[in-house]
């Protein structure tokens, strides 16, 4: 009975998901968790899709992405430590250092 | 039987992501991160795929979310710290309405491939084994390349946090 829709169901609820948080919320630890959740449903469909044509790439694929998002979050946290000592708050709509025309 | 199981896991997944979306304080933001996280590792068991069921917990659950569970203890964020965000749900309504199409046109063009069966299965298809042959034959310069990246994290961050420190000294 579950079929290869039905996965593709969830990962592409997840990814939704993720989408909307990245446009809907202002903190920037949200935001980081929706990309860490888009990240997590691409590998789910990647890894359906494994197992679909019974070849192992996508799976190594998916271990590239699982390292890059470590090295993803390594840099993100000390950016963000960084941020929240020069402006202490978490809002995304302060850090506007790099806009037109903003003053320093 | 694995039926129920991925009806089970499919649902916490879905909960723990909109849990991530709804609360206000990222530390249970964070954990409902962590329960989604944790159900897709379980769909990835389902999936045959034994190493990323072991690398998901241990790197995913074990690394980056103890990391971050670490990193919103030791900010110490109060509770007026927070950014408001008055229209959060009329946000939401709107990406979901937007994301709507996307999910009709992949759903449909998946569900338009020829079926087959994914049940769990016996044999080595997924194994540590056979993965590691593949990695280290065919996929050896990507492997090697990420390799690098990881080395340029850890000192990218490293001099971000350095080169603070200095500024201030100088100032």
């Amino acid at each position: 009975m579950i079929s290869l829709t039905s996965y593709a169901f969830v990962s592409m609820i997840l990814f939704s998901i993720g989408v909307i948080g990245v446009i809907a919320r202002r903190n920037i630890f949200i935001i980081y968790m929706s990309i860490e959740l888009m990240l997590n449903a691409v590998t789910l469909f990647l890894v359906t899709f494994a197992r679909y044509h019974f070849n192992m790439d996508p799976q190594i694929i998916t271990i590239m992405v699982i390292s890059i998002a470590a090295a993803e979050a390594a840099i993100f946290f000390s950016v963000i430590i960084l941020l929240y000592r020069s402006k202490k708050s978490l809002d995304t709509d302060i850090f506007t250092t790099l806009k037109q025309g903003e003053k320093l | 039987m694995s039926d129920f199981i991925f009806i089970a896991l499919s649902l916490l997944a879905i909960a723990g992501a909109v849990m991530m979306l709804v609360y206000k304080n990222p530390m249970y933001s964070a954990l409902g991160l962590l329960i989604s996280i944790l159900a897709v590792a379980g769909l990835f068991a389902l999936l045959n795929a034994v190493f990323l069921f072991m690398v998901q917990i241990i790197v995913y659950a074990g690394a980056i979310m103890t990391l971050m569970l670490f990193l919103l203890m030791f900010l110490n964020i109060k509770e007026n710290d927070l950014p408001k965000e008055p229209n959060k749900y009329l946000l939401i309504g709107i990406g979901a309405i937007i994301m709507i199409p996307f999910n009709v046109v992949i759903l449909k063009a998946v569900s338009n491939l020829p079926n087959s069966d994914m049940e769990i299965m016996e044999g080595t298809f997924g194994d540590i084994k056979p993965i590691g042959m593949q990695l280290y034959n065919d996929w050896i310069v990507p492997f090697e390349l990420i390799s690098i990246l990881l080395l340029i994290a850890l000192i990218g961050s490293i001099v971000l946090i350095k080169r603070n420190k200095i500024n201030k000294e100088n100032s």
